[in-house]
């Protein structure tokens, strides 16, 4: 590493004590924490390197660094610290401000970030709803109407997008009857091109300047970028994060691994059945007409049905137990935020509102099932909208670079 | 007084098991008047104790003890005006010998080495007891003053004459500036002094010199410095006066070496000198001449401070102190920021701020003078920078962070300030930058080579005792005004750091603060505290005429036998302490309560003229001669006798814990106490070896850079002497090897034995004396 010029930011070591890194400036620099650590590399270990970087205020060392991905927030070094300076909380942090330095709307990153912003985000949704319900999609409606009723065969004219008061369909409960499926599919349809492509930009800047920073820090063997290369490390890296490798070299926080497998593979099952779902749909409207297609609710014999309750069974269990894990922690081990806290809460909204509004349904209770799923859809567009800036973007962020990582040779221990 | 002797063996502790106490009485001298020869077997238990106050009431007032060590027990076996005399049969014969202790008759015609070593030491303790005398405290003819005088006027002083005012003394404190305060009334803010030690707080200055202010038993003199202190404790004569200002009672100085001698190198004789001291010294009183206007003082508290280091031209150029005008030292930053903002030299917002710890240049050591005091005030300075700009930034350099103790709270509180940045590394370069300075750093924390811009850069120069420049206290004394350079403490005076702090190397004159050592104001209201309590000790000791330190409560003093003085000055020179005064003739004029009893006169002087009541020239040579020296007349392999002179403060204990830990040790040695290894006189020596002794072994103190001797030049001394005594040997025709000194450390029992086995070892292989016999 050459000469540098450093310029601490002293507003970013504000930023990250309020994100659960407000013991940074604790630390001495004994590197406690790197030698404690099961998964940091011999060569330039974390994350002592990173702690002093985050008491100096050195925002550009920190999110272009793929160390920072690297770390799993399992708390070895937290428990370990001799001052209490809880790196690995300080990494989680870190990690948090990356993610909305990388994103290419850092103001709607910090406002997800903002304890005080959340009534506004959630109330986005609720009234986007109604006013796509009530005016947009009947006027785009007017447009892509006579298309679609010519695709699928059907009178368009009689669509209602929002109906408070629906019939019963077939003589039993249907959400679409109250919340059209063709207005869910205007508004999440492009909500997830948003996040794609959000999501897009950010790895963009983030790969190369993670890149250019390992480089300059010398801490990889590769020096080109290559995009192919990290592409081809996925495989292998999928496979490890599915089977939580890293996760189990811990010690002291080990029954994370189950809760967080349990959440990850609750969203992979409900990914799938919502796909199985849409192709379903379409597929048979195509072949028979909409008006004959195979709508929901399904069955509960049907194999997808299965497939979705034990998806939203696996959610509910896995997010309570993470927020069990976390209430249970002294600070110590684990410190919580606001970012922690807001993402465990979607989650358990989202899996709470799912299996609710199916169970309500099943019961028969009109009312409290529209609302009931009114709600859930409001918590899917949260985790839609907002994924590529909350805490859940590591799930891209993290993905990439222990593709980087593996790709350029940033060896583990 | 007419002795009336008692002696009394003990048996238990094994000695009755080991020892053939029947035959060791058979050897006490009725003739020398032990007729009252008694044994108990546990002398220490309230039996054995009445049986010696039995004998005590019936007149004996001389009484000799063979049992323990006189470490122990020494409050028991205290009697009132009588002379006690502990013979060491129990660490020094038995537990020290177990390898000679058997069951098995010895044949008459081999030694009992056990028995032997017995009835010696039992015949040096009944003679010492003959030869000693029970000593009578030293008293000041014109009665004693009790009154203490301060010098200096910071947190220190004030700190020091409050707490003496307190217990009920007089004081008066003397302040060289024009108002009382210091460096302590100069600070924007103080260092935390109470629980948790983590906020900065405002100075405590100000009420304390309201306190003195208020308070009846303190005079303040402002504007005073002191020109001259004569006399001793108890009896100081000091003449005070205007900084700056010359006085016939300005103290004289001594001549220098190169005065002494004429123009071919050879030595002045005492007339010529006192002429050229005259001269020297024109215009000045003698030393001897005392102040009829002076004022009286008992004590005094030496707490003259410290100043700012100043670095020499260039020194630092490659930090650009000199050269840049916004690197300044942490005391013109403090000053700035006493006055108000934090600023550049033109006036301008001063944001980032750079504090250097160590000057670098491939050496990590810090700042002359630096300490825990600068590493702290960096912190502290850094904290100024964040309070005056909210978005200040201050970066602190460090090779070393020494925040000792409760600091450490403070550290952690500072290191968690958002603005205030630390790392270990080297500064390499200070340098105008495009705007403001820009400071280079080598092997930090962040990195090997880093820079950061600063607006203002803090060198943390140290603080450097005020008896650096100057000898302060300007003692009327032969030895000179300013305490003994001995190349150990840099400035600062002190006479023992670890061991004895406060004390200085002149008796009554007792050191605190920052002229000790580095200290922060809560450490120095601290220490005024425990130099406060010195100079009391000093005083009441004084009126008891008993010696102050360390050998505390000793009545005895040394006492001269002037007809007989050749006016060598030996003892004044060399006494550590400075207790020794000479006339124009160069006759000795002893102040006792100057003196701390070690005796290093005592063995300088080749007259061997001085002495002590209990412990002089006779009493430890009738000692040695009386040691029964063995020769091919009484065996057919005599057994070798060792002298060995061991100092009672350290290497003395260090025996007794040796046998206490069952170590044993060659058999051959007779051990005599000496109050200091500088006590030992040749003579003893010369004596031993001439009887027929094959060798003799110093033991006493470490001396050098860690020296451990109580007396600060003791065993040094014995050292140079015992060099010299090689010379003598070598003309006798006797082996230099026979006569050795070594060093322990009171810890190094354990080491101890091994030491003496291989000393006895070594005169083994040398064979016997060959005087023996004659």
């Amino acid at each position: 590493m050459g000469q540098q010029l450093l310029e601490p930011d002293v507003s970013f070591i504000k930023v990250l004590n309020e994100r659960g890194g407000d013991t940074l400036k604790k630390c001495f620099q004994c590197a406690t924490c790197s030698v404690a650590c099961p998964i940091s590399p011999d060569n330039k270990p974390f994350p002592r390197k990173e702690m002093i970087a985050a008491s100096w205020g050195l925002k550009d060392r920190l999110v272009n660094n793929v160390d920072i991905w690297l770390c799993h927030q399992c708390g070895d070094c937290s428990v370990m610290c001799p001052r209490g300076a809880r790196p690995g909380d300080v990494l989680g942090a870190v990690r948090n401000v990356a993610i909305e330095e990388n994103s290419p709307i850092p103001a709607l990153a910090k406002a997800v970030n903002d304890p005080k912003k959340l009534p506004v985000l959630l109330l986005i949704p609720a009234v986007l709803f109604l006013i796509m319900g009530w005016v947009v999609a009947p006027m785009i409606w007017a447009v892509i109407g006579p298309i679609l009723g010519a695709i699928f065969r059907f009178d368009y004219t009689q669509t209602t997008f929002l109906n408070f008061s629906p019939e019963l369909f077939h003589g039993q409960i249907a959400h679409s009857a109250f919340f059209n499926t063709w207005l869910v599919d205007m508004i999440f349809i492009p909500t997830a091109i948003f996040a794609v492509v959000c999501f897009a930009l950010g790895v963009k800047k983030f790969a190369t300047n993670m890149h250019n920073a390992a480089v300059a820090e010398g801490k990889v063997k590769e020096t080109e970028f290559s995009w192919k290369g990290i592409a081809q490390a996925l495989p292998k890296v999928a496979a490890s994060i599915l089977r939580h490798e890293k996760f189990n070299e811990c010690s002291e926080n080990k029954s994370r691994g189950t809760s967080h497998m349990m959440v990850l593979f609750g969203f992979i099952g409900l990914f799938i059945v919502t796909t199985c779902f849409m192709l379903i749909l379409y597929g048979s409207a195509l072949v028979a007409g909409y008006d004959h297609a195979w709508h929901g609710p399904y069955s509960q014999l049907n194999p997808i049905k299965w497939l979705a309750n034990f998806a939203g069974i696996a959610l509910l269990i896995g997010s309570l137990a993470m927020i069990k894990n976390r209430l249970g922690k002294s600070e110590n081990h684990l410190k919580s935020s606001y970012p922690d806290w807001s993402l465990l809460g979607l989650v358990l909204g989202l899996a709470v509102t799912g299996l609710g509004a199916e169970v309500t349904r099943l019961a028969g209770a009109e009312f409290v099932t529209y609302l009931t799923y009114y709600v859930h859809l409001i918590f899917v567009w949260c985790l839609f909208a907002y994924v590529p800036f909350s805490k859940l973007a590591h799930l891209v962020y993290r993905t990439v670079a222990l593709c980087y990582a593996e790709y350029a040779g940033r060896d583990a221990k | 007084m007419d002795k009336k002797f008692g002696f009394y063996i003990c048996s238990g502790c094994g000695i009755g098991d080991a020892l053939d106490i029947k035959g060791l009485i058979e050897e006490v001298p009725e003739e020398e008047g032990y007729s009252n020869c008694k044994t108990h077997p546990f002398l220490c238990s309230q039996s054995g104790v009445d049986l010696i106050k039995k004998d005590v009431a019936d007149g004996v007032n001389t009484i000799v003890i063979g049992a323990c060590s006189r470490r122990v027990n020494w409050d028991v076996f205290k009697f009132d005006n009588c002379i006690v005399q502990r013979v060491n049969l129990r660490e020094g014969v038995v537990w020290s010998h177990k390898d000679l202790i058997t069951d098995e008759e010895i044949p008459e015609d081999e030694p009992n080495n056990l028995q032997m070593m017995a009835e010696d030491y039992l015949r040096m303790g009944m003679v010492n007891a003959e030869k000693i005398k029970l000593p009578e405290p030293y008293q000041l003819e014109e009665g004693i003053n009790k009154k203490i005088m301060v010098i200096g006027g910071g947190i220190t002083g004030i700190s020091a004459a409050l707490d003496a005012a307190a217990t009920g003394y007089d004081v008066t404190i003397v302040e060289k500036e024009d108002a009382l305060g210091g460096w302590a009334a100069k600070v924007r803010k103080q260092l935390p002094m109470a629980y948790p030690y983590e906020e900065l707080q405002s100075p405590i200055i100000g009420s304390l010199i309201a306190k003195v202010q208020e308070n009846p038993k303190i005079t303040v003199k402002t504007g005073t410095v002191v020109a001259r202190i004569a006399g001793q404790p108890g009896d100081f004569t000091v003449t005070l006066k205007k900084p700056g200002e010359k006085i016939p009672f300005d103290v004289p100085y001594p001549l220098p070496d190169e005065m002494k001698v004429d123009e071919n190198g050879k030595e002045l004789d005492n007339d010529a000198l006192a002429v050229k001291y005259k001269e020297y010294n024109e215009g000045r009183h003698d030393i001897l001449k005392l102040d009829p206007d002076g004022e009286k003082f008992g004590a005094v508290v030496l707490a003259a401070g410290w100043r700012p280091y100043k670095p020499a031209e260039g020194e630092f150029a490659h930090l650009g102190f000199g050269v840049e005008e916004n690197v300044v030292t942490n005391a013109q930053f403090e000053e700035m920021a006493a006055k108000g903002k934090i600023v550049t030299a033109d006036g301008q917002p001063a944001k980032s701020v750079v504090f250097v710890q160590s000057p670098g240049q491939g050496d990590d050591s810090d700042f002359p003078y630096a300490s825990s005091v600068t590493s702290l005030v960096s912190l502290k300075q850094a904290k100024y920078v964040t309070e005056d700009y909210e978005d200040g930034k201050a970066f602190v350099f460090y090779q070393h962070m020494r925040t000792p103790g409760l600091s450490e709270n403070f550290y952690k509180s500072i290191q968690q300030t958002p603005g205030i940045f630390l790392t270990k590394g080297e500064v390499v370069s200070v340098a105008k930058g495009d705007a403001g300075l820009v400071v280079e750093a080598d092997n930090t924390l962040l990195g090997e080579k880093i820079q950061v811009k600063a607006d203002l850069v803090v060198l943390a120069t140290g603080m450097v005792p005020a008896t650096k420049d100057d000898p302060v206290v300007n003692l009327a004394y032969r030895q000179g005004p300013a305490f003994r350079d001995i190349g150990l403490f840099n400035g600062y005076c002190d006479s023992n750091f670890i061991c004895f702090p406060y004390e200085t190397q002149r008796t009554g004159i007792y050191a605190a603060g920052g002229v000790r050592r580095s200290l922060t104001m809560a450490e120095s209201v601290e220490d005024a505290t425990g130099a406060a309590l010195k100079a009391i000790q000093c005083l009441e000791s004084t009126d008891r005429g008993v010696s102050v330190h360390p050998r505390s409560g000793d009545k005895t003093f040394p006492d001269f036998f002037f007809q007989r003085c050749t006016q060598c000055k030996r003892c004044t020179e060399e006494c550590p302490f400075g207790a020794l005064d000479d006339d124009e003739r160069g006759t000795p004029k002893p102040n006792p309560t100057r003196c701390r009893r070690c005796g290093t006169c005592m063995g300088a002087c080749p007259e061997r003229i001085i002495g002590f009541a209990d412990y002089n020239i006779d009493s430890i040579g009738s000692q040695v001669k009386c040691i029964k020296v063995p020769s091919e007349d009484d065996f057919d392999e005599p057994p070798l006798r060792i002298l060995a002179l061991v100092c009672e403060n350290d290497a003395m204990p260090a025996l007794d814990i040796a046998a206490m830990n069952g170590l044993t040790y060659n058999h051959q040695l007779r051990i005599i106490p000496v109050r200091c290894l500088g006590s030992v006189n040749v003579i003893w020596i010369k004596d031993a070896l001439s009887q027929g002794m094959d060798g003799a072994i110093l033991i006493g103190c470490k001396h050098g850079d860690d020296y451990q001797c109580h007396f600060v030049k003791g065993s040094e001394l014995a050292d140079i002497r015992m060099k010299k005594i090689g010379d003598a040997l070598a003309s006798l025709a006797l082996e230099p090897e026979r006569v050795t000194q070594v060093q322990v450390a009171i810890d190094e029992y354990d080491k101890l034995p091994e030491i003496i086995n291989k000393f006895c070892e070594e005169v083994e292989d040398l064979g016997p004396n060959p005087f023996k016999g004659f």
